[in-house]
């Protein structure tokens, strides 16, 4: 187990390697560059700026310094937010980001394994129509639009209060991050209720279903200690991709309420070749997401014994 | 037949499917006696399966239905009860194992939580008591090293030693009766002589009765007291298994000897198979199920379904043929005590 997770996490450390060497290439292929901006600049500002960012060096000098600084844990400064610390960007966005995209994925994880569960269970009747509908409704309506009716009525809610209980906006509170995750949980939340409900269905065909009923088990005990785990397994396995997805793209959710997560950086920085912050956060999203799926996989392993000893 | 502790009479069962209601098991009635072994022997999806799955309560329903018959487990009707009140015998008075033992345990559990689970709930053993009699059970059914072994999981066994595990299981509340569904089809010729060794001595050291399903003539000849012959949702023929094998009362018997392979099997010799497949049992047969593939068929035998009848007034050899009859023609292959000695008085 312990040599697993270690070979686990070197090819990891090779993925985010690959990811900023890839992003550092692209980066430097699209035309134009960080420090061309409406304001003329005289040829001699521009040397001096090139000059103290490292842009008059060779691209692969540049690759250079900037690989030696990164396993220094250093992504330099913001081309456009003066002399601000891509590690400063970070540190006071990512928790946000973080916050938001974990207890979206909770909420995501609880309900698809609870939807999926029962759609199982009433297999063709009227709950599971009415779930499986929905389901189709929250794969196909994009975020933004479950973000600004979510929005819509919260401001419903609290008119008719007469009070501000739960903030429209903004970030601080619990009642902040409530509604605002829940927008982002519910794509997942709806494909993993398919994925269950499919695996909940296979699972009751098995075998050793049979040998429980056969044992003279109730059908409760059946369902809980027989179907549900065996079932879990493949909804656990796009739990890592998913975790990573929600926390990295929650940016359109994070834009419609006012949460200062790192997402709009991340979307920014593109948009103005920040060169810094883009290989900032990027290197940073990815080492997130690589080392999310190890640990969805080693958990994996505690489930399902027969990963263990691979 | 007061001994007897399981008593089934004119069980009926039906799928409904998409393409119209399939008459699984049409009219079967068995009794088992204590300590002995009921071979049901028959091809594939002539419904001997279903059967003992519908006596369990495990088959799914919908769309499965027990549309007819009484089953008397000790006396007291098994057929159609809720979850609840069957599992006061399942487990308890009927162990089951299953055909492929690879994908009838609970991948996810170890053998011996498995195991302790059937003791917990049924006997109300704590967690500790129960994981040490599942120890011993393994070690009864000669799994080595049983205490390693209880707290490994289903993918560390292999295919012969699960059914062991399957079979210490089974045993978990010291049952009856123990019903093996194919116990040995999955499983390589050496493997099976084990498993059904382990069968026969677990059976006299725990006095318990089986139900042996089989398409195996070589197993039934082994372990049998009495056999019953399905054939297309019926018995055909029940009996002994010296009057099976040696008085065969039914073509459909005869085909299936044919079909054995046997020492003197040379390239003179070869195997006869039976021609042509079984019914369509979603439109069955009103005569006889056998009638189209039958050799000896006569034309009463299409429209009339021959009755179980008793051949010898001593025995409880059962066969459903018209050859039975005592006006029927002689067979010289076939056993036919009932028929008329004197060659067709009105004949001549």
């Amino acid at each position: 187990m312990l040599a697993y997770t270690f070979k686990r996490l070197l090819a990891g450390v090779v993925t985010v390697w690959f990811i900023a060497t890839a992003t550092f290439i692209a980066m430097h292929s699209v035309p134009g560059d960080p420090l061309m901006n409406d304001k003329a600049v005289t040829a001699e500002i521009r040397a001096n700026l090139e000059k103290k960012y490292g842009l008059d060096k060779s691209g692969p000098e540049q690759y250079l310094i900037f690989m030696s600084n990164m396993l220094r844990g250093d992504f330099g400064i913001s081309f456009t937010q003066q002399n601000r610390k891509v590690n400063d960007i970070i540190r006071d966005h990512f928790p946000v980001s973080a916050t938001l995209g974990l207890l979206a994925v909770f909420f995501a994880a609880i309900g698809g394994i609870v939807w999926g569960a029962l759609t199982a269970i009433y297999r063709n009747r009227l709950p599971d129509i009415i779930i499986m509908f929905l389901v189709i409704l929250g794969i196909s309506v994009p975020s933004f639009v479950f973000a600004a009716l979510g929005q819509l009525s919260l401001v419903k809610i609290n008119q008719l209060l007469g009070s501000s209980v739960i903030p429209v906006a903004g970030w601080g509170t619990f009642g902040h991050m409530l509604v605002p995750s829940l927008v982002l949980g519910l794509g997942t939340m709806a494909l993993l209720t398919r994925l269950m409900r499919s695996s909940m269905l296979e699972v009751v065909n098995e075998d050793y279903i049979k040998t429980a009923k056969a044992k003279g088990l109730s059908p409760i005990r059946i369902f809980f200690k027989h179907q549900l785990r065996n079932a879990i397994l493949p909804v656990l396995t796009v739990l890592g991709p998913q975790i990573a997805a929600i926390t990295t793209g929650g940016f359109v959710v994070e834009l419609v309420f006012a949460i200062p997560g790192l997402g709009r950086y991340f979307v920014q920085a593109v948009q103005q070749l920040d060169y810094t912050v883009i290989m900032g956060t990027t290197v940073f999203y990815g080492a997130f997401l690589v080392f999310m799926v190890i640990l969805v996989d080693i958990i994996y392993g505690f489930v399902d014994p027969r990963v263990r000893l691979q | 037949m007061t001994d007897s502790i399981l008593e089934v009479t004119d069980l009926s069962v039906e799928f409904a499917t998409y393409g119209g209601r399939v008459k699984a098991v049409r009219g079967v009635s068995f009794d088992v006696k204590a300590g002995e072994t009921l071979a049901i022997v028959g091809e594939s999806g002539c419904g001997k399966s279903v059967t003992v799955q519908s006596l369990m309560g495990i088959i799914p329903m919908p769309p499965g239905e027990i549309t007819g018959g009484v089953a008397k487990l000790n006396g007291k009707d098994i057929l159609g009860l809720t979850s609840k009140e069957a599992n006061e015998f399942r487990g308890v008075k009927i162990g089951m194992i299953f055909q492929d033992p690879m994908t009838s345990l609970n991948p996810t559990m170890t053998i011996g939580d498995q195991i302790a689970e059937t003791l917990m709930v049924h006997r109300g053993m704590g967690k500790k008591d129960a994981f040490d009699r599942a120890v011993e059970l393994l070690d009864k059914t000669k799994i080595s090293e049983a205490a390693k072994r209880a707290k490994q999981y289903p993918f560390e066994f292999s295919g012969g030693m699960l059914q062991r595990a399957m079979i210490a299981q089974s045993l978990a509340c010291n049952p009856s009766l123990l019903i093996a569904d194919e116990p040995t089809t999955a499983l390589d010729v050496t493997i099976q002589a084990q498993i059904l060794e382990l069968m026969s001595e677990l059976q006299r050291t725990e006095n318990m009765s089986i139900i042996l399903i089989t398409h195996d003539l070589a197993v039934v000849a082994r372990m049998a007291d009495r056999v019953a012959v399905m054939y297309a949702g019926q018995i055909v023929e029940s009996g002994t298994v010296d009057e099976i094998f040696y008085e065969s009362a039914h073509p459909y018997t005869l085909g299936l000897r044919a079909a054995m392979p046997s020492n003197k099997t040379t390239r003179e010799k070869k195997l006869t198979p039976i021609l042509g497949s079984p019914p369509d049992l979603f439109h069955p047969p009103t005569g006889c199920g056998y009638f189209a593939r039958c050799p000896y068929a006569m034309k009463s035998c299409e429209k009339m379904l021959p009755p179980e009848c008793l051949l010898t007034a001593e025995s409880n050899h059962q066969s459903r043929c018209w050859l039975q009859h005592p006006d029927a023609p002689e067979v010289q292959e076939l056993f036919q005590p009932a028929r008329t000695q004197e060659e067709a008085p009105d004949a001549g």
